[in-house]
This record gives structure tokens, C-alpha cells and sequence, in this order.
């Protein structure tokens, strides 16, 4: 058969899916009526077939890449993903994420031992020895943490701030409950854009072998430690900690998870087991990459909290309370969220990847 | 494109023989990348290079940028004038953080694997197999963006260089790969036949071009517009020639050497509607054949 009788006698057919393409693009194809759907499948296998033929008989470059275009557009309407929804994201907060973790739980155990022990070490050299802070600390900021922190600081909220919020908010609401509750929206977002923008950089750079990582979680851990001991050492500790008692929950784990899910992906370069390095870095950074995202919700919540209920004005005992049930949440949510199907889906994950040595354990 | 393979496939080592296409046989150097679906059908992708990314890359960046300003002068601005100036800058910097680590996940799992940039430079990001990527392995490439920017994106740049199919490293993590999308085009009418005679038959000998040869010659005649007549012909002339040598060509010798050319589309002419009748012949038979049901072979 020639060349220009088979473009003659197919181009219908061609024309119909270029045309059934361009009126799906962008619908799934699962809402479309199911005639359509066959004639779909049909066209697609048989467009596939025509591709075939004319690479078997070498008939020309260009048709060639017209036809390797339809069957390419067609197959990926085919096989194009299930629509997300917000079942699924709550489904993946409630169980999805916790399992992820607890699942790779001794990568976490790490990053807390790279991240709290030295911020345990600087906090108590700093606290015991105040000189050695402004090795870590910059200036500025030590002034800073001290007007903060300090007497007349921000924390003690009620003395200022009424300058230029309360010109239009007087009419509805309560003008004092408005200006701060104004004022920490805006922390509330510097919070999120800053802290959880760390997080997820510090599980990016795993990918550099885990250094990157590694050395995000020890830099924080020090900083941390100094900054607390420094404050604790000038004498602000109690203001300090009933501030910091309550988000630190969320906020010190997550940095932890999110390291834990950095080495992840370092580790799947540094011990790939029996696949390719390539392969086994795909295979473990799916999976790291979803208990990153869990550590950016909770730094999300950490950074809401951050704003709007550690600098309000309790006394400090209901600050330490709560803070402590916070910390309970975590470690309950982390620990028991979706357990009730902990071990079917265990059973799920190792038949599909068979555990290897490495694997869990570095 | 085209020329290139024209060169490759006259080359004196080669002859006319033009090698067939076995998928998988070779690792070829190059931009194609093959792909083989669940239906046994061999797709080839063209993979998008460095310089092109560069291109979506900063059309992005300004596009980013840009809509941080409006976003910041038309809606923020007059509004923290009006009411809670806090809660507006707070707003502004959840919109900076999207802004920054959502833009490229949210675009290219709602929008097929295009980013704005992407869709302006026709740069298309799939997953290996072939598939569209969905949302973690596009959040998994995108947030390894920070590891592929350090230096200027030189850590991307380079692992782009190193691999076969210019991943960066957040590609490599995710499994996915650039390509670039060409616009679907049927190839336009070759060769306007009916104003070429085909060769004399006592000219030549026996020899018969193959098929890939003539669609060779009716792909090369028919995108003649895009060298200058001098290159085409000097371009066209090499396998007029060799064509003629092994065609025992004994006709008129200038016809080859100056309007070689019309020497090839006479060749293409003289053997692909040499045998119309029975051509015409196979079509109807063929024809009666696929009408039935369930049967589609086009032989």
C-alpha cells in the first residue's frame, strides 16, 4: 500500500481524535459518556497500530512524529490521574502521613538526636557561661531577644500596638481583641513563609547525600540552644518558655520529621540496597516527600499557634498546661493516627517493595 | 531536522540502505526519548535541553515576581488602607510562601505538567513511563528546587549534563523528564504531482528505491521552503546522484547535476504511481476487508 492512499484512507480517523482531544482536554475521562469512552479506546489502538505500521515501513519522519504525538496525547488522557480531592488530603492527615512516619521512624530518631542533642548541649553551656553566646548569636539579635523578652517587650501586649489598627476596626468588634489579633495575623503569616520554607528546605537538600540536611538540623539545634539559654541566662526565662512551651511541640518535631525525611533521601543515595541508585532514590523519595508535606501542615499549625495563642495574655500556669497537652497531641497523633490499619498496610507496602537490608535502618 | 537526516542517510556508508527503527536495540545519544506503553506501542518523546528550561525558567521568575507586585499594589495595598493592616501583610506573606514553594506544584498538577513559562516555551514535565505526573512526585521535584538552585541553579545544570535525559536533580528524585511539545500537524501535501513526469523507463534499470528512501525524498521536496534554494539543491544533489548511479540512470545527465530536485521528485513520482492500477486494486480490496467488523490489518 502507498503512503499517500494510507494518509488518505486514515486521516478521518486521525482527524476524529484529534478532534475527541481537543474537546477533552482538561476533563477527566471518567465523566465522559461511555460510547465516547469506546470509540476512544478504539481510535487510540488503532491510531497505535497505524504508528506502527508506518515505523515498520519507514514512511517519513514527520508522520511519524504527527502519529507518536496523537497516541502520546491519547495515552496520557488514558492514564491520567484520579482527581485529588479533599477526602483524600484529610485521609492522608489522619492516616497516610502518620503511617509514612512511623514506618521510616528510625530516620527521625536521627535527625532528633542531630538536632535536639546539640541544642541541649548549647542550651546548657550558654545558660551556665552568658559570654559564650555572642559566639553563635549575632549582636542584634541578642538585643533584640532582650527587648522581646524582656519587661516592657512585645510579649506584655496590652502597653502598645493601638497606634494605627484601631482607626477602622472600632465599629464591630471588640477594638482591643482586633488589634492583636491584626497584628499576630501578620506574624502568623511571616511565621509559615519563614519556618515552614526551612523545613522544607532542609528535606531538599537531602537529596546532597543528607549534608544539607545534616547540617540545617545542626545549625538550628545550636542556634536554638544558645537563644534559649542566652534568654533563660538575662533572666526572661519564665516569660520565654511559657511562650515558646506551647508551639515547640509542633514546631521542634516537625523540624525533626522533616530532617528525618532529608536523611531519607540522603540515605536512599548513600545505601541503595539492591536497586539502582537512581531507582532506589525515586522509590524512597516518594515516600519522603509525603512525610515532608505531614511536617509542613504541622509546621503550619505550630506557626497559627505561634501567632495567636503563645503571646496571649494567660497567666503563665494555663500556658504550661496547655503547652504540655500540645505536646501530647503530638506524640498521640504521631503514634497512634491511623493505627487500626497500621498492619494491613504494613503488610501492603512490604509485598509490593521487598524490606532490604539498609532499607530501615542506616 | 530534516537536513540532518538527509546527510546521515545518503552518506557513502549507508548507501540508501536507511537502518531500521528497532526501539530499545540502541542507546542513542540524542534528544529522543523512548518510551513503550502497556499497548506494546513504542512512544518517542523529545526531551526538552537546558536552554530551553532556562527560557521557562525565567519566564516563570517574571511571571512570579509580577504577580507579587499586583497582587501586593491592587488587592493588599488599598486594603490594609482600609481595614486590618496586619492581617493583610500576613495574607501577603501566606501568598509569598505559595508564591514560592506552591507555583510550580500547583501549575503542573492542575495544568498537565505546564507551568506558565513551560506552556509559553511548549515544555511539558511527565513522569518516565510516560504518564502525567500527579501531585507528590511534582511537589517532590519542586521542593528539590532548592538543592538544584544553589550557585545560580549550577547544581541543576550540572546533573542536567550528566544525565541521558536532562534531569535535574529534583527530576532524578521524581522520576519525571522534560519534553517538549510539538504542535500536532499533519505533515502538509508533498510534492504536487501532477506537474512531474516520471522517468523513462528505458532510462533506468532495475533497481528499486526503497520505501524509506521515497518518503525520504517526499518529505525533503516537500519542506524544501525552509533552506535557501542553493542549500536544498546542493543538499538534494548528493542523493540525486548517488540515486542515479544506482538507478543506471543513462537519461539526460544536466537533469541530475542542475536540477536535482526535479530529478528526485521524478524518481519519487516514477515509483510510487508507476503501478496505480494495482495499487488501486489493493485499496478496494483492502477497503471491502476493514469494513467488516472486528478486523483492522492494513495490508
Amino acid at each position: 500500500m502507498n503512503k499517500h492512499k494510507f494518509i488518505q484512507k486514515r486521516r478521518p480517523q486521525w482527524k476524529k481524535f484529534e478532534l475527541f482531544l481537543k474537546e477533552s482536554s482538561g476533563k477527566s475521562l471518567s465523566k465522559l459518556p461511555a460510547d465516547k469512552i469506546s470509540t476512544f479506546s478504539q481510535l487510540l489502538r488503532e491510531i497505535s497500530h497505524d504508528l506502527a505500521t508506518i515505523r515498520s515501513r519507514g514512511w517519513g519522519h514527520e508522520l511519524m512524529s504527527y502519529l507518536n504525538d496523537l497516541v502520546a496525547r491519547g495515552h496520557n488522557l488514558f492514564y491520567s490521574a484520579p482527581p485529588t480531592n479533599f477526602g483524600r488530603f484529610y485521609q492522608y492527615l489522619a492516616a497516610d502521613f502518620p503511617r509514612l512516619f512511623r514506618a521510616n521512624i528510625g530516620y527521625f530518631l536521627i535527625a532528633c538526636l542531630l538536632f535536639f542533642l546539640p541544642m541541649g548541649v548549647s542550651w546548657c553551656v550558654v545558660q551556665n557561661n552568658p559570654d559564650l553566646a555572642s559566639r553563635v548569636i549575632p549582636e542584634e539579635y541578642m538585643t533584640q531577644f532582650d527587648h522581646m523578652y524582656g519587661e516592657e517587650g512585645g510579649l506584655n501586649s496590652d502597653t502598645e500596638n493601638t497606634t494605627e489598627g484601631d482607626t477602622n476596626s472600632e465599629e464591630a468588634e471588640d477594638p482591643a481583641t482586633g488589634t492583636f489579633g491584626d497584628q499576630r495575623a501578620a506574624m502568623a503569616g511571616f511565621y509559615i513563609n519563614n519556618n515552614v520554607g526551612i523545613a522544607l528546605k532542609c528535606f531538599a537538600l537531602g537529596v546532597l547525600l543528607g549534608i544539607g540536611t545534616v547540617y540545617t538540623l545542626l545549625f538550628n539545634g545550636i542556634f536554638l540552644g544558645a537563644v534559649s539559654g542566652y534568654i533563660i541566662s538575662q533572666g526572661n526565662g519564665d516569660r520565654f518558655l511559657s511562650f515558646v512551651i506551647s508551639h515547640g511541640s509542633f514546631e521542634l518535631t516537625a523540624i525533626a520529621v522533616a530532617g528525618g525525611a532529608g536523611l531519607m533521601l540522603g540515605n536512599a543515595i548513600i545505601h541503595p540496597g539492591q536497586r539502582t541508585r537512581f531507582q532506589s532514590l525515586q522509590l524512597r523519595g516518594l515516600e519522603a516527600v509525603q512525610i515532608a508535606g505531614g511536617a509542613a501542615a504541622m509546621l503550619v499549625i505550630a506557626a497559627m499557634i505561634e501567632a495567636f495563642w503563645s503571646p496571649a495574655d494567660f497567666p503563665n500556669e494555663v500556658k504550661y498546661a496547655v503547652g504540655s497537652g500540645l505536646w501530647l497531641i503530638v506524640f498521640l497523633y504521631l503514634t497512634f493516627a491511623g493505627l487500626q490499619t497500621d498492619s494491613r498496610f504494613r503488610l501492603r507496602r512490604s509485598s509490593t517493595t521487598p524490606p532490604q537490608e539498609g532499607d530501615q535502618h542506616r | 531536522m530534516a537536513s540532518t537526516i538527509t546527510l546521515d542517510e545518503t552518506s557513502p556508508a549507508t548507501d540508501d540502505v536507511v537502518e531500521p527503527f528497532i526501539p530499545g536495540n540502541r542507546e542513542i545519544l540524542g534528544l529522543e526519548m523512548q518510551v513503550e506503553t502497556p499497548e506494546n506501542v513504542v512512544l518517542s518523546y523529545q526531551l526538552a535541553g537546558p536552554s530551553q528550561r532556562y527560557v521557562a525558567y525565567l519566564i516563570d521568575f517574571l511571571i512570579r515576581t509580577m504577580m507579587l507586585v499586583a497582587i501586593f499594589m491592587f488587592f493588599i495595598a488599598p486594603l490594609m488602607e482600609l481595614l486590618m493592616p496586619g492581617a493583610m501583610l500576613g495574607l501577603f506573606l501566606v501568598i509569598m510562601f505559595l508564591n514560592t514553594w506552591g507555583y510550580y506544584t500547583i501549575s503542573e498538577t492542575f495544568f498537565k505538567g505546564k507551568s506558565i513559562g513551560k506552556h509559553a516555551c511548549g515544555l511539558r514535565v511527565i513522569r518516565e513511563g510516560g504518564y502525567p505526573i500527579t501531585f507528590w512526585p511534582s511537589l517532590l521535584r519542586n521542593l528539590a528546587r532548592s538543592a538544584d538552585s544553589i550557585i545560580f541553579y549550577g547544581v541543576g545544570i550540572t546533573s542536567m549534563l550528566l544525565t541521558r535525559r536532562f534531569q535535574r536533580l529534583g527530576d532524578l528524585l521524581a522520576g519525571t523528564v522534560v519534553v517538549q511539545e510539538r504542535s500536532l500537524e499533519l505533515p502538509r501535501k508533498p510534492i504536487i504531482l501532477n506537474k512531474i513526469k516520471p522517468l523513462d523507463k528505458n532510462d533506468i534499470g532495475s533497481f528499486l528505491p526503497r520505501d524509506e528512501v521515497l518518503s525520504l525524498i517526499d518529505e525533503f521536496i516537500g519542506r524544501r521552503h525552509v533552506l535557501t534554494y542553493e542549500r536544498g539543491h546542493a543538499l538534494a544533489a548528493q542523493l540525486a546522484k548517488r540515486l542515479a548511479k544506482r538507478l543506471h540512470y543513462s537519461g539526460d545527465e544536466k537533469k541530475v547535476s542542475e536540477y536535482p530536485m526535479a530529478f528526485l521528485a521524478s524518481v519519487y513520482k516514477t515509483f510510487s504511481f508507476s503501478q496505480d492500477q494495482e495499487e488501486q486494486e489493493l485499496v478496494d480490496e483492502y477497503n471491502k476487508r476493514s469494513e467488516m467488523p472486528g478486523e483492522d490489518t492494513y495490508e
